[in-house]
């Protein structure tokens, strides 16, 4: 035993009782919430906590990216140089951005059948969900090489790509995660621990998809 | 009786405290440069109530950390408790409401004598980016905004264009008249209409207490009212580059008078246009460590045609 | 209850360390999960830097001695303090916090390691490559980036000209490579401070270093990104040719002011508040007091960080920035003296009516403070905005926060690697080297950076390779004092080495300070401690000697009275 252990019941200092309020909120939701110490042990808690964490930050970027959009246009009386239509909602972009859109809902479908221990469903649905994925990056890339103006095309330009290039890299890196939890799927132990990498890539998949509804708002809509 | 002792020695500090932070308040005037203008009074009315509440501040702590260095000292072995007090919600409410009441006060004053300076007088309309066609920037008239009409700049007897430009200062005057100088009649208020050519740069006079930065592609106006006639420095503060510290002009405030005076003489015989920063690249200053990293297009000749360029009369921008 | 005879820390006998071997400092080269090994290979990495950093100050102020160029010719000059500010901002300070933390936080919690040791592990092996891209930057054909640390375009985008590899770029990368770093970090120390706490250490016995670095971490999170996405848009303005922040071509270099300086005035805090957290274990350690108003100081920590995220434009006063945008910054900017206060008083009325004990740490923590109250005044001054646009880019704020981040940060940060060095090393310093090493720096920090007060005042820029005469007499007593300062850090390496190699071995808990980290032994196991802490005293717990170990508990372990309810 060490000198720190006593058998009085410790108290909390704090002036609200962090704990029993924690503990009136369902289990998903405790594993983002403060504790009175002691949970070293859940990896799958901690893990889906700090990634929340950082994709929060990660977040930030996006925004810092918006508002200078949105401060750049505002402020820029013809947006638009001559001869260009910039970025337009065409039924191409309308089709690519369902498909990554309902791509979300493929996802977490997949994840609950994991959870249910339905091995060969969860696969055949993330596969279905890189698929989707990898299909509005082609897309993307059509759309690309389709428009009339490029990175250095005024701020239109600039920022179009620059926007679009971070969110496709972060598609991109979705793709390559949701890869890599396919084949370690296939792994007898994988999922004694848990499975954090999948849940972590399906939360990732939805900030994403979060992501691309503000972008396509910003850039197609306004 | 300790405990009236202590209390009239905290007195005595306290009084102590007020003249001394009273005194350096009252010094902090004669910390600053001349007072070239009005708002530079008010300037140094601010510093110096700052000044004497800080110090007031500083030395009420600091006073009470040396206080205990010198007399609540252990001895060597000595690992027992000071005092028990982890706390008191009296001393620790005071000491929250305390400052938020002083900064208050401070932030009132501040805003108060900013108000009266009314330095600032930038038009926000005026961000007509260089490329841009008249006809496509449809910028609705000043009077008409109403973010404007609050900030309107003070009406001014004169116009001067400042235009910085890697690193010299160029000053146009209502007579068309451009020089190096920048002369300013004294006691009469005077707008300056500040452009940068290239990056940013800092319009800073010490003795005028105002400073302004110069956005390219920005009219920036600052009207200025000197009240004290002399020579003073004009110094760039914004870092632009290699030869920052050589984009310095000299400002004269003088008499009416002596102010036309100057402008019909330089218009009938321009002064000579003369670059600092070529200078010195013609003859570098012989340093223990030398660079090759001198900026581009380092060709002496074409910056100074670049700059005489300026000296020709243009239209005005705005 | 009852103890286990194999407790190191019950009775006086064997309070000493056992002879443990000193750790094979081989491991400190390899990459290695441990949070203590990672620790220190942050603070000796950044120390490194550190020593970088000063050499370049060294010049700058060689060159200043004198109104004219002499020593370094104007593109060096502005290389040199670009440099000397990325450096000492971004590869000391924050880095070396990070690494402080990063021994400390786990220790303090009851922890075994961070949350997540693999990334703990990159976050710290991105800084090496990071550092010495940016100081490879001297020998390119341009030198490295000459346009301060601030790099404002369209100035930043000016000077590489033609040069696709250039100073500028290397910048550039550096720093998004070290703010990938910091979030890792932050990601890490954020899950482990939720997370990890010990059974019985709820936030509110937490030690202020925790929630300081809390705080901090919290600042990174928010406003980091900012910086990243502001660096990543002035790349491309400068590779790519886009233009978002060249106002020839319609964009506008002030939003990039805005992203700028969104990060880089929280990054203050972010540098500042584990200082304020090393002077609450260090004042009531060295004083014999509890730390007066522990929740107070707790929640101010909170609260200056939260203020902190809304004052940026205060470094803008004189930008083309709107009216309401300048009244509304001087009201949140002044707002932050009022948490800051909150903790300067707290520290002086934890040393009031103490029993002071002035050993080194303890002496670098006072003057810490005392010259914080200094910088933190000025900074009030600054952030009004009409005394503020006097002063402007002056010297005046060169010597504000300089007072800041070195006369309190680096202060406390010296005063932090003496109080842990035992615990860290296993051996004592020398405390007459100590002594030696703070009356130096004290009087030469106050010799550097006082005399730039009055130079702003009187109008002197900052920036400048030369300057007029007059401004001369001051700049003398600041290069003296500066090369005083150099000369400082010799007795600490040298104590520092020498103590490692050859100091007498430490007790567990040498200070009888409280705190998690002095219960395990000096240095602490792989694992830090042999069981998993249940921790029953309120922190700073100076009342009760058993909380420092100065007497066993009771047979029973029964508590009497832990002073919880003394307040």
């Amino acid at each position: 035993m060490t000198r720190f252990q006593s058998t009085s019941p410790h108290r909390d200092e704090s002036p609200i009782d962090l704990e029993r309020i924690r503990q009136k909120f369902p289990n998903w939701f405790q594993r983002f919430l403060p504790s009175g110490g002691g949970s070293h042990e859940d990896h799958h808690g901690k893990g889906m906590f700090g990634f929340t964490v950082f994709l929060l930050s990660e977040s930030i970027v996006f925004f810092s990216f918006f508002l200078t959009y949105a401060a750049l246009r505002l402020n820029t009386p013809d947006w638009l140089p001559p001869g260009i239509s910039g970025p337009e909602p065409t039924t191409f972009v309308m089709i690519n951005t369902v498909i990554l859109l309902s791509s979300s809902v493929v996802i977490q479908l997949a994840e609950r059948a994991l959870s249910r221990h339905h091995h060969s469903r969860f696969r055949g649905l993330w596969l279905l969900t890189s698929l989707m994925g990898t299909y509005f990056l082609i897309g993307q890339g059509i759309e690309w090489s389709n428009l009339n103006f490029g990175l250095r095309t005024g701020l239109v330009g600039a920022t179009f790509y620059i926007l679009t290039g971070f969110h496709g890299l972060h598609v991109v890196a979705g793709v390559i995660l949701q890869v890599i939890m396919l084949l370690r799927s296939f792994d007898r132990n994988n999922y004694n621990h848990g499975h954090f990498g999948v849940s972590a890539t399906t939360l990732f998949w939805h900030f994403v998809d979060i992501i691309w509804v503000i972008l396509f708002s910003l850039l197609y809509l306004w | 009786m300790p405990q009236l002792l202590e209390y009239i020695l905290l007195t005595v500090f306290i009084a102590g405290l007020i003249f001394v932070s009273h005194w350096l308040g009252q010094q902090a005037y004669t910390w600053m440069p001349a007072q070239a203008t009005a708002e530079a009074q008010r300037v140094d009315d601010l510093f110096s109530f700052l000044v004497a509440i800080g110090a007031f501040i500083l030395l009420g702590l600091v006073g009470m950390m040396l206080y205990s260095v010198l007399f609540f000292r252990a001895k060597p072995d000595d690992y027992s408790e000071g005092h028990p007090a982890r706390g008191s919600a009296k001393l620790e409410i005071l000491w929250t409401v305390a400052p938020v009441l002083l900064v208050a006060w401070i932030a009132f004053q501040n805003i108060n004598i900013y108000e009266q300076l009314n330095i600032l007088g930038l038009q926000q309309i005026v961000q007509l980016p260089f490329g841009m066609a008249p006809a496509t920037a449809a910028i609705a008239p000043p009077q008409q905004s109403p973010e404007t009409a609050q900030t309107t700049p003070k009406p001014a007897a004169e116009t001067v264009q400042v235009i910085a430009k890697q690193w010299n200062w160029l000053f146009r005057y209502p007579n068309g008249v451009t020089a190096q100088e920048l002369h300013l009649p004294v006691n009469e208020s005077t707008r300056l209409d500040l452009k940068a050519e290239d990056v940013l740069h800092g319009f800073y006079i010490p003795e005028f207490r105002l400073r302004q930065d110069a956005v390219p592609g920005r009219n920036i106006a600052l009207v200025v009212t000197p009240i004290r006639e002399g020579k003073y420095r004009l110094q760039d503060a914004e870092f632009s580059g290699t030869y920052f510290a050589l984009m310095q002009a000299d400002v004269y405030v003088e008499s009416r008078p002596a102010y036309e005076q100057w402008l019909t003489t330089v218009a009938q015989q321009p002064q000579a246009f003369r670059n600092t920063a070529t200078l010195e690249q013609q003859h570098p200053p012989q340093t223990l460590f030398k660079t090759s990293w001198y900026p581009g297009s380092s060709d002496p000749a074409s910056i100074a045609a670049s700059f005489a360029d300026s000296f020709k009369p243009k239209d005005d921008r705005s | 209850m009852t103890h286990s005879s194999n407790n190191t820390a019950i009775d006086d006998s064997d309070r000493r360390s056992p002879d443990y071997p000193l750790p094979d400092w081989r491991q400190y080269l390899r990459f290695s999960q441990d949070h203590k090994v990672i620790g220190v290979q942050y603070m000796v990495t950044t120390f490194l830097f550190f020593l970088i950093g000063g050499l370049l100050a060294m010049l700058i102020r060689g060159e200043l001695i004198t109104p004219e160029l002499n020593l370094v010719d104007r593109p060096l000059y502005n290389a040199l303090f670009t440099l000397h500010g990325t450096v000492m901002i971004f590869l000391w300070i924050i880095p070396f916090n990070a690494g402080l933390a990063n021994y400390l936080v786990p220790l303090m919690l009851g922890a075994k390691d961070m949350a997540f040791p693999l990334l703990n592990a990159i976050a710290f092996w991105i800084i090496p490559p990071a550092g010495i891209l940016l100081m490879s930057s001297f020998f390119l054909p341009n030198g490295p980036a000459q346009t301060g640390w601030w790099s404002y375009p369209p100035i930043s985008l000016q000077f590489p000209a033609g040069q696709p590899i250039n100073g500028q770029l290397f910048w550039i990368v550096s720093l998004i490579l070290l703010g990938i770093s910091s979030i890792m970090g932050a990601v890490n120390f954020l899950t482990t401070i939720v997370w990890f706490r010990a059974p019985g250490m709820t936030f509110f016995r937490m030690p202020i270093l925790v929630w300081s670095v809390l705080s901090a971490q919290l600042l990174q999170l928010i406003n980091l990104p900012s910086l990243t996405g502001a660096l990543i848009l002035l790349m491309f303005d400068l590779s790519f040719g886009t233009n978002i922040f060249k106002p020839r071509e319609g964009g506008d270099p002030i939003l990039y002011q805005h992203l700028f300086w969104f990060y880089s005035h929280p990054a203050v805090y972010i540098m500042a508040l584990p200082a304020f957290g090393i002077f609450a274990e260090v004042l009531p350690a060295f004083a014999r007091n509890p730390l007066f108003g522990y929740r107070s100081l707790a929640i101010a920590s909170l609260g200056i960080a939260l203020v902190s995220i809304f004052v940026w434009a205060h470094h803008m006063f004189a930008s083309a920035t709107p009216d309401w945008m300048r009244i509304m910054f001087v009201v949140t900017s002044m707002l932050v003296a009022v948490p800051t206060g909150v903790k300067a008083f707290g520290w002086t009325a934890t040393i009031w009516r103490g029993k002071l004990h002035l050993d080194t740490p303890m002496l670098f923590a006072m003057g810490g403070a005392a010259m914080f109250l200094f910088g933190g005044i000025t900074g009030v001054m600054l952030a009004s905005n009409s005394f503020d646009l006097h002063v402007n880019n002056t010297y005046f704020v060169v010597g504000h926060f300089h007072y800041i981040v070195f006369n309190t940060i680096t202060m406390a940060i010296f005063a932090a690697i003496y109080f842990w060095f035992p615990k860290i090393t296993g051996r004592m310093y020398t405390e007459g080297w100590g002594k030696l090493h703070f009356w130096l720096t004290f009087v030469g920090a106050n010799l550097t950076f006082f005399p730039m007060h009055p130079l702003g005042l009187q109008g002197m820029v900052r920036r400048v390779a030369s300057y007029p005469p007059e401004y001369q007499d001051w700049n003398v007593i600041a290069s003296l004092g500066g090369f005083l300062l150099g000369v400082s850090i010799l007795p600490f390496i040298a104590n520092m080495i020498g103590s490692v190699l050859d100091g007498p071995r430490a007790t567990n808990n040498p200070w009888e300070a409280t705190g998690l980290e002095w219960t395990t032994t000096s240095p602490p196991p792989r694992e830090n401690f042999a069981e998993i802490p249940q921790v029953i005293f309120p922190p700073y717990n100076y009342g009760n000697p058993r909380a420092y170990g100065e007497e066993p508990l009771t047979q029973t372990g029964e508590e009497v009275s832990n002073d919880e309810n003394d307040e």
